[in-house]
């Protein structure tokens, strides 16, 4: 057990090393549906470490009782249990925004980082790593979200977080904000995350 | 005659309009992942949409008579055990549940079914097949009728959800053989080495998404060519 | 042996899910599952899956609480929300109305089919008005609108677009003020048509420049909503005198 990464290091590894999106492309469905705009993307990020932080929790308290074969489900029943938390807590106390986001809330069921992290490091580990692993990973996801919403709403829009920054002379590129938007700024963005990371690797070899 | 009008327009919105894939970005993980090779894609969009049909069906089933404000099931149940009369019965809290459950199911059943019949199929799908259980094509398409299942004037029938999911899972399949196909000739071509794998798909689906908002407007034309062609 | 997992199920329970906690009492949740694990020590392979299935049936149960918690408190905020989505717009839509004052009622169209339509009265409980959602194609999916008329059924007294997915910058203005001034105050028959230049008649509604379809889509969903509605709503005018 000692080989395995301390809490620290699970915090570290999911901002940037094993960033979710840039790294290991988990995630995609919402990061190119809800980046349109910041607000959307932020709360789409909320949602998603809330119930990232609550399933590694549960799963990392519960992980001595876990059967093999029915890990799996246990791991599914915990995931939709907390995603429908969030979703009636978005409904309730957001609702426009949980309007935009449609549908876009209950798929983090099937975001598969969230279960990847149940199985590699919240049902091997204690609890405060698995938190931490939990909470480095939502910072990651986060950044890979606001990085692309960033892109979009200020080429798309003008605006950042509805706020105006390039003023009026700014044609906005409408295309930013539609599907094609979404995966050219992501393929685009992939492409130079994968670049620094060649490099840096160069660099230290 | 208006029905058929409608099932058409549900249909072309989901396959081609409202593309699963371009439009709402759903089945993203599989669409970058086996779309390398065209028979791979075509073999792994029939599967999808074996899937998404299955699951839709049951998810039509359970939601009508049971997860949708005003079910007649609880509220059956309800009357039985001396509830009060006149209220309204809402388990829609447990609809993903239900919803995620259905859909693994689902993808069960297809790999049995698939693993006894087909054997060579299913060794070339490997893992790929019960990775299906978390594709968002699937759920989506479960939630888009749990959507119009809400409104009690406004229900859908089980063939319009039936062929809302057999139009996504055809789009799916269009969309993933296309890219497949674009691919297969990428293998040729210099790429830079950042962009190789997913950065170069992703901006080739941005131009497919390009393409397919041409699609916009389709259905008022057909629907307006339906309507002449019914006389109104 | 078997006290060790039941304790940390308790553990688990009482800090990870304190809604469950609440919700019901763990005893219920954890008598089966008591059973079922004693049971399957004592019993031959064959019985184990219920016994190896224990923890999944006992979280259901913690889960099933806790979601019906979730729903009991945060239901009734959610339907308030759904419906002052429409309410809130009613008295923009039928000048002078009041929100509080307005009736439901669910009236059938030309058609054949059902429609929910809102009675607008005034705080006096005077019969302002009728405020009735309608859906149409637009250019790029479906556009849901809110069309206000007044009781006599002869002006439509604004237009609200609750839903739309047009083209950013072009078609999604209709959603914008100016738009929808275009609808209020005007005559309800004959029916709204589109023009490009400044309107003449006042049955003309100037299209959004770039987005004729768009444009015309909202306008022939308006026109559709009146001539499908007429009669039915002409029945049910009047005061009633609202709860």
């Amino acid at each position: 057990m000692s080989d395995q990464p301390t809490a620290a290091e699970r915090f570290l590894n999911g901002i940037l090393p094993e960033n979710p999106v840039y790294r290991q492309l988990l995630g995609m469905c919402p990061v190119l549906a809800v980046t349109s705009g910041m607000k959307p993307a932020i709360t789409m990020a909320g949602a998603t470490a809330f119930v990232l932080i609550m399933s590694n929790t549960l799963v990392s308290l519960i992980r001595g009782l876990l059967k093999p074969h029915l890990r799996i489900l246990v791991f599914t029943l915990t995931i939709a249990t907390f995603v429908t938390i969030a979703d009636r807590f978005l409904a309730a106390f957001m609702y426009d925004m949980s309007k935009q986001l449609g549908p876009y809330v209950p798929l983090i069921i099937v975001n598969c980082l969230i279960i990847s992290r149940a199985e590699i490091c919240a049902s091997k580990q204690k609890l405060g790593t698995a938190v931490a692993d939990a909470v480095g990973m939502s910072l990651g996801f986060a950044l890979a979200l606001a990085s692309i919403a960033t892109v979009r709403e200020i080429l798309g829009s003008g605006t950042w977080f509805g706020i105006d920054v390039l003023g009026s002379g700014w044609p906005a590129w409408g295309i930013m904000v539609l599907p094609p938007g979404a995966f050219l700024t992501l393929g685009l963005l992939l492409g130079g995350a994968e670049w620094f990371g060649k490099r840096r690797a160069a660099k230290a070899s | 005659m208006e029905t058929v009008s409608s099932l058409i327009l549900i249909f072309i919105g989901a396959a081609l309009i409202n593309n699963f894939v371009l439009h709402y970005f759903v089945g993203i993980c599989p669409f970058l992942g086996v779309s390398r090779r065209v028979d791979t894609a075509f073999g792994m969009g029939l599967a999808v949409t074996f899937v998404i049909t299955i699951a839709s069906f049951l998810s039509w089933v359970f939601t009508y008579y049971i997860l949708r404000p005003g079910a007649p099931l609880p509220l059956w149940v309800w009357n039985v055990m001396g509830g009060a009369e006149g209220a309204t019965v809402d388990l829609s809290v447990l609809s993903y549940i239900m919803y995620i459950f259905v859909i693994a199911s689902s993808v069960q059943f297809v790999e049995m079914y698939v693993r006894k019949f087909q054997p060579k199929l299913y060794e070339s799908f490997g893992v790929f097949l019960p990775l299906i259980t978390t594709n968002c094509a699937i759920l989506f398409a479960c939630l888009e009728i749990m959507k119009h299942l809400q409104d009690p004037t406004q229900l859908w029938g089980l063939h319009e959800a039936l062929v809302l999911a057999i139009g996504g899972g055809v789009g799916f399949t269009i969309a993933i053989s296309l890219m497949a196909g674009i691919r297969e000739e990428l293998d040729l071509a210099d790429v830079p080495e950042a962009l190789k794998g997913a950065g170069i798909a992703l901006i080739v689906a941005g131009i497919m998404a390009m393409a397919f908002m041409g699609f916009t407007g389709v259905d008022r034309g057909v629907e307006q060519a339906l309507m002449a062609l019914i006389g109104r | 042996m078997s006290d060790l997992p039941e304790n940390t199920t308790e553990q688990a329970e009482n800090v990870s899910m304190p809604p469950a906690v609440n919700g019901e009492a763990p005893g219920d949740g954890m008598a089966p599952g008591d059973a079922a694990a004693d049971s399957a020590s004592s019993l031959p392979e064959k019985k184990s899956y219920i016994g190896q299935a224990w923890l999944v049936i006992l979280l259901a149960f913690c889960f099933g609480g806790g979601l019906a918690f979730v729903q009991t408190t945060l239901g009734p905020k959610i339907a308030e929300n759904k419906r002052n989505e429409t309410y809130s717009v009613i008295p923009t839509l039928v000048p002078g109305a009041d929100q509080e004052s307005t009736e439901e009622l669910v009236v059938q169209g030309a058609d054949g089919r059902d429609v929910r339509v809102y009675k607008a009265f005034s705080t006096a409980g005077e019969h302002l008005g009728w405020v009735i959602p309608a859906r149409g194609q637009g250019f790029a999916d479906v556009i849901e609108i809110l069309v206000g008329q007044d009781a006599s059924l002869e002006t439509i007294t604004g237009m609200y677009v609750l839903a739309q997915k047009e083209t950013p910058g072009l078609g999604d203005f209709i959603r914008g003020e100016e738009f929808q001034s275009h609808f209020a105050g005007i005559p309800a028959l004959p029916p709204l048509e589109v023009v490009k230049a400044d309107p003449t008649e006042t049955n003309e509604i100037l299209a959004l420049t770039g987005a004729t379809i768009s444009s015309e889509s909202v306008t022939n969903i308006v026109n559709a909503t009146i001539a499908n509605l007429r009669e039915v709503l002409a029945t049910r005018a009047g005061s009633n005198a609202p709860e």
